[in-house]
């Protein structure tokens, strides 16, 4: 997960559903970037401690540690990494500390809205997303 | 920006719903070495009083009693007394209290890095309890203010943040937060030590400066703390927060705090420095002080030990002059004149206590001479010991201020 060997954007996928996380990985690998995955809070970051993820799409409800905590110790070790809450609930964006993620998606069947989120926030880090791939073959 | 815009009564609910964050977290570095082993608003003050009973009395006044106190250097001090003296005044069944909160929200392993920082570290304390508004305040001012009527302002305003402001002359805002304000209370303009501080409007002369006293919209507070919260910077809401709200038109208020009985400027201190210390205690020992200790209508609460009365004996060579004396004090046969003397205190034949302020428990030995000194708790002061007199001697030995304030704290060897 060297950014220098490869310049495509590194972006931790952070999800406890096994399937969902294969699921954004590819989604997000066909789209052009590097994906690395964790399965869990301390997981995530486990991983981010070792650098070069460039975002982190965060799942909210997970056992234990859950996405705001995680959200929470991101920013105590990180506070420039963009981060987006992605979650099947919108409740939470009624919790404050959810208010310093660069966006909160709400997980639906099409994921036009996770991209833009993406690549708005890696525009505004400087960081220049993948072409977008126009009419490209469905992965796998 | 007056205070008539609406009685107390009418933001009952506010007060109900609203919490108070009062940031007691500064190191008080001017003030050193008073604030050597205590937190600064736990310095005693006025005697009787520690710093942070002030704000928190207004508080209590004004019917705000969700108080969350935000503590870091050694907050032991100031636990202590907030034990002692206020946590058996709020009543934790009517959903009132008073808790001091260290530095701990996210991973717990770092300090509150500025003033802002110290509050969304507790952004829990929001998200948990909901308060319709928060009012943010400062553990290391002396004034008595009825915060009813700025929450009555801040809520006729609709404002996200309202700010209290003391007008001050012109050249003196220079050293100050300067608020440029148009003539609906709006600030426009925000500038820590301005060089040209803008006038308030039809008063040439005159500025409004921040006291530090803040009524924030919970939202609106949430919002601002988690932005800042991934920016760079001091983290503090007045040289970061609050330039960037007034910048991006939000709607931010400024409050003049007046004396309501003569519209004048009310009394405010900021006690950051000896010299504001020993200034303020002699603002203290005035004929008619303008800070009044003695009102009825707004008590002062604190923590109070069990002594016995303040006494006088010698008489014919007693001469006890404009000065506070607390219970428990012993002037026999001395001369004590425009001094604050705090519980226990002894002075002993023939010594001599001018402009001075003498902390728990220190006793000034027979014949010693005493002026514009500081003597800190439990301290023995030699006979025929003179302090406050050559300021070269003193440097040897004490902290002296630029100001000739003399200041003899705990430990310290007199010789």
């Amino acid at each position: 997960m060297s950014k220098e060997q490869t310049s495509r954007p590194v972006i931790l996928v952070v999800e406890d559903n096994a399937n969902q996380r294969l699921y954004y990985q590819e989604e997000l690998q066909d789209a052009g970037y590097e994906v690395v995955t964790a399965g869990s809070g301390p997981e995530a970051l486990e991983v981010l401690s070792g650098g070069g993820v460039d975002l982190v799409l965060l799942d909210i409800g997970m056992p234990g540690m859950d996405g705001i905590e995680t959200l929470a110790r991101i920013l105590e070790v990180n506070r420039e990494l963009p981060v987006i809450l992605n979650t099947a609930y919108s409740d939470y964006r009624d919790d404050f500390m959810t208010w310093t993620a660069d966006a909160y998606v709400t997980k639906s069947s099409d994921p036009s809205t996770l991209h833009e989120s993406i690549r708005e926030a890696l525009l505004k880090r400087g960081v220049q997303p993948p072409e977008q791939p126009e009419g490209e073959s469905e992965g796998e | 920006m007056s205070e008539s815009l609406a009685a107390p009564g009418d933001c009952t609910d506010a007060l109900r719903r609203g919490l108070v964050m009062v940031l007691a977290g500064g190191q008080g570095q001017r003030l050193y070495p008073l604030t050597m082993r205590r937190a600064k608003p736990a310095l005693r003050f006025g005697g009787a009083y520690r710093i942070v009973d002030f704000t928190l009395s207004n508080c209590v006044n004004s019917g705000l009693r969700r108080i969350y106190v935000l503590a870091q250097f050694a907050a032991t001090s100031l636990m202590r007394h907030l034990r002692r003296g206020w946590v058996h005044l709020l009543a934790d069944d009517l959903g009132e209290h008073i808790e001091v909160l260290p530095p701990q929200y996210m991973s717990g392993d770092r300090w509150y890095a500025g003033t802002a920082d110290a509050v969304f570290q507790n952004l829990r304390v929001l998200q948990d309890e909901r308060p319709a508004l928060v009012v943010l305040l400062s553990g290391d001012h002396a004034y008595k203010m009825d915060y009813r009527r700025m929450i009555a302002y801040h809520l006729a305003k609709g404002a996200s943040l309202t700010m209290a402001a003391l007008a001050v002359p012109r050249e003196k805002a220079r050293q100050l937060g300067v608020m440029g304000v148009d003539e609906s209370g709006r600030v426009v303009e925000f500038a820590e030590k301005p060089p040209e501080p803008k006038p308030i409007p039809g008063r040439p002369d005159e500025a409004m400066s921040n006291m530090g006293v803040y009524v924030w919209d919970t939202r609106a507070l949430a919002e601002r703390l988690t932005q800042d919260a991934k920016q760079h910077g001091e983290h503090d809401f007045g040289r970061n927060i609050i330039p960037a709200m007034v910048k991006e038109g939000d709607r931010v208020y400024a409050y003049e705090f007046v004396d309501p009985k003569t519209g004048r400027p009310a009394y405010w201190r900021d006690i950051g420095t000896l010299e504001s210390y020993w200034e303020s205690h002699m603002d203290l020992v005035t004929v008619v002080p303008e800070l009044d200790l003695y009102d009825q209508e707004w008590p002062l609460y604190t923590a109070r030990g069990h002594y016995p009365p303040a006494k006088t004996v010698l008489g014919s060579q007693t001469r006890l002059v404009d000065s506070l004396v607390c219970e428990g004090c012993v002037v026999s046969g001395a001369r004590v004149e425009r001094s604050v003397l705090s519980p226990g205190v002894r002075v002993q034949e023939g010594a001599e206590v001018v402009e001075s302020i003498l902390l728990d428990g220190a006793v000034v030995g027979p014949g010693a001479r005493l002026r514009r000194v500081v003597v800190d708790e439990h301290l023995q002061v030699p006979a025929g010991y003179q302090m406050g007199l050559d300021r070269e001697k003193d440097e040897r030995r004490f902290v002296v201020s630029p100001e000739g304030i003399t200041v003899a704290p705990t430990g310290v060897v007199f010789h």
